[in-house]
């Protein structure tokens, strides 16, 4: 079988500082898998390289989607293949309504695997469900992508997205980040119903409240740059009592 | 001095010259020609030219004899029914004669005597003195037409005049429009270019009462196609003019828009837009007059600037003592795609009258990096990203044409040339 993701000895940084000092990671369909550790581990880093933000630089390693070289793709093209990013601070752009953007964006994907564009009518059809799901009132498809939205909302909003773009792998990036419980519910809620056999996830969290509402297969451990601990859910529990003392890792701020 | 102006001046006191010009013509050429003698050719310290190098065009030799060019690209705009009249090198190419006008629209040729009434008036007369390739274009421009409609006559077809000149040809064709009261025309003047040549065409709209004049001015030179044109308008009392300019640039590209208001309540509309690829110049200069109370104007002027291109935006509105109540507006907003390009904008209020309303604005933005990179983790294409990033500003003053054939076309002709354009 071929894995969905597979990250070998990754090596990456920005700026000749290195962050990612030898990650390896296999992921294979169905599973979910929690990312958690302290600041500065290299998390959001592991979502910008595998996604190929400008400016990260891959010096070592390797990371195939679907048995093909993600590292070698344009930073679309790694979309289309079935990666998607849910970003811990999306973005705001004004003067782009919600609903073309994410039109376009199903529609790139359609484009690639050879299939039919959807109309506007159709594709207004699913958004709106889309919507519904994650109870953003429906104005927010005609507003500016993210525009003057709240911390929750945008969550959510990134949320519609995966549900639309049905990728084959979600990196969720502190996806519980300045939620209230009741968002929270509603964010897990809509991952949930996007588990299947051929999808996987990536949780990336500092907390394990997050992991009541979405149950992870695995659990890794990442600090300094490395995965250095991997279990299953009680691993998390294990760091919501202990901290990551256990580890022999104390807290450090990132240095600014 | 420069040569192309002095071959110029010479062309121009040739008698053959003024022989092909009527009576009413040759008095105002003459009037021009004297005063152009009387003007210094500009340089980099004349304030007009500041920004804008005459280098390509001074050292030349003038062609101002008309050529005689028998065949020619003609710029289709897909859908659009209109009636078409071409200059191509200086000469009129559209046998008036052949037209069945409507009810109340008249167009003669610049040498035809019954021209006179309407344009012994206003010819070089509503366009201001201070442009020297005015006074030129007044000195020597053959081909031209006076377009005349008559009070109350709502013309519904377009007219459409083609500017062109290629290679090592030159184009000085001059436009006359009469809006009589209570009428209203749509004139459509599109110039185009690509090859070596020089292309000075000004056009001049009296619009009177109640009359309403919607205007559009395709400046579509590119590479050596060099070019110093002009739109001036004088607006009486209630009456609308809505002009929406598109301009690329060349070596040499400028265009000055003058605005005079001589009667109350008018209203004025402006939208141009600009882009501007590889090492192309444009500059436009706007001046608007509200020489009385209680006019309205409103101008949007949205540009793209690429690679090592320059723009150079003057946008002044000088509102008289006497001009209270007047509304104006003027905001000149910019992306720039490259670190080499550049922009040069000075939006200019001079206010003389204590009770208006007034705003001015100028904004240069560069492409988003962290937002480009948000729609392309989304699947979205490079180029269609920046499209919907950066055009959305042009695409506003796009959506404002009232002609869908010309909206279509505009939108697919600029988002072509935006796509074409690199991000560095």
């Amino acid at each position: 079988m071929v894995n969905m993701l597979s990250i070998k000895n990754l090596h990456a940084g920005i700026e000749e500082k290195n962050i990612l000092k030898g990650l390896d990671l296999t992921i294979n369909p169905g599973e979910v898998h929690a990312i958690m550790g302290p600041n500065g581990a290299g998390k959001s880093t592991l979502g910008y390289v595998l996604s190929g933000r400008d400016g990260y630089e891959v010096t070592e390693g390797e990371a195939t989607l679907n048995g093909q070289d993600l590292l070698d793709m344009e930073i679309e093209e790694r979309a289309v293949a079935g990666l998607f990013l849910a970003f811990q601070y999306p973005v705001e752009i004004p003067g782009v309504s919600n609903m073309v953007f994410m039109k376009e964006s199903v529609n790139a994907a359609r484009i690639a695997r050879g299939q039919e564009e959807y109309t506007a009518g159709e594709f207004l059809k699913l958004a709106k469900e889309a919507c519904k799901q994650v109870q953003l009132p429906l104005d927010f498809l005609k507003r500016g992508v993210n525009e003057g939205f709240s911390g929750g909302e945008k969550k959510r909003n990134e949320i519609m997205q995966m549900i639309l773009l049905q990728p084959s792998i979600c990196f969720l990036d502190e996806t519980d980040s300045g939620l209230d419980v009741d968002a929270l519910k509603t964010v897990a809620d809509g991952v949930n119903s996007q588990r299947s056999p051929e999808r996987s996830f990536v949780v990336v969290t500092h907390y394990q409240r997050l992991l009541d509402y979405i149950k992870p297969d695995f659990v890794h451990i990442l600090a300094d740059g490395k995965i250095i601990k991997s279990g299953d859910a009680s691993l998390a529990l294990k760091i919501e009592n202990e901290g990551y003392g256990f580890l022999g890792l104390n807290y450090v701020e990132e240095k600014a | 001095m420069s040569q192309w102006l002095e071959d110029v001046i010479a062309h121009a006191e040739q008698p053959a010259s003024n022989e092909l010009a009527a009576t009413w013509l040759a008095e105002q050429r003459n009037s021009s020609l004297k005063k152009l003698k009387e003007q210094k050719w500009p340089t980099r310290r004349t304030e007009a030219w500041a920004n804008t190098s005459l280098v390509s065009v001074e050292s030349r030799n003038a062609k101002p004899t008309p050529a005689n060019i028998t065949s020619w690209d003609k710029p289709a705009i897909p859908g659009l029914d209109s009636i078409d009249i071409y200059f191509v090198g200086g000469q009129l190419k559209t046998d008036l004669s052949t037209f069945t006008l409507p009810e109340g629209l008249s167009i003669y040729t610049l040498q035809d005597e019954k021209a006179e009434a309407v344009a012994a008036s206003r010819f070089a007369q509503i366009k201001p003195e201070r442009h020297i390739f005015g006074l030129i274009n007044d000195a020597i421009a053959n081909s031209g037409v006076v377009i005349d409609v008559a009070e109350n006559a709502i013309i519904d077809t377009p007219i459409r005049l083609i500017h062109l000149a290629n290679d090592g040809v030159e184009n000085h064709s001059r436009v006359l429009v009469n809006v009589a009261k209570h009428a209203k025309v749509t004139i459509i003047e599109h110039g185009v270019g690509e090859e070596d040549s020089v292309n000075t065409s000004m056009s001049e709209f009296d619009v009177a009462d109640n009359a309403t004049l919607y205007h559009y001015r395709f400046a579509l030179f590119t590479q050596k196609a060099l070019h110093v044109g002009g739109c001036h308008f004088q607006v009486g009392a209630s009456s609308y003019i809505n002009s929406t300019i598109v301009a690329f640039g060349s070596d040499l590209s400028k265009l000055n828009i003058d605005v005079n208001y001589t009667g109350e309540h008018s209203n004025v509309d402006i939208n141009a837009m600009y882009l501007l690829a590889e090492g192309e110049a444009f500059d436009l200069q706007s001046t608007i007059e509200h020489a009385v109370p209680n006019g309205t104007s409103n101008e949007k002027v949205h540009g793209i600037i690429g690679d090592r291109a320059r723009a150079n935006f003057g946008g002044r509105i000088h509102i008289h003592r006497d001009a209270q109540k007047t509304l104006a507006q003027l905001n000149n907003r910019n992306l720039l795609l490259s670190r080499r390009a550049l922009i040069n904008t000075k939006p200019e209020l001079e206010i003389y009258a204590d009770d208006v309303r007034c705003a001015h604005g100028a904004t240069i933005a560069e492409i988003d990096d962290e937002s480009l990179y948000y729609l392309l983790t989304r699947g979205i294409p490079r180029s269609q990203a920046l499209i919907m990033l950066n055009f959305g500003f042009i695409q506003e003053l796009i959506n404002d044409i009232e002609i869908d054939p010309i909206r279509a076309w505009l939108t697919d002709m600029l988002s072509t040339r935006f796509k074409s354009m690199e991000v560095s």
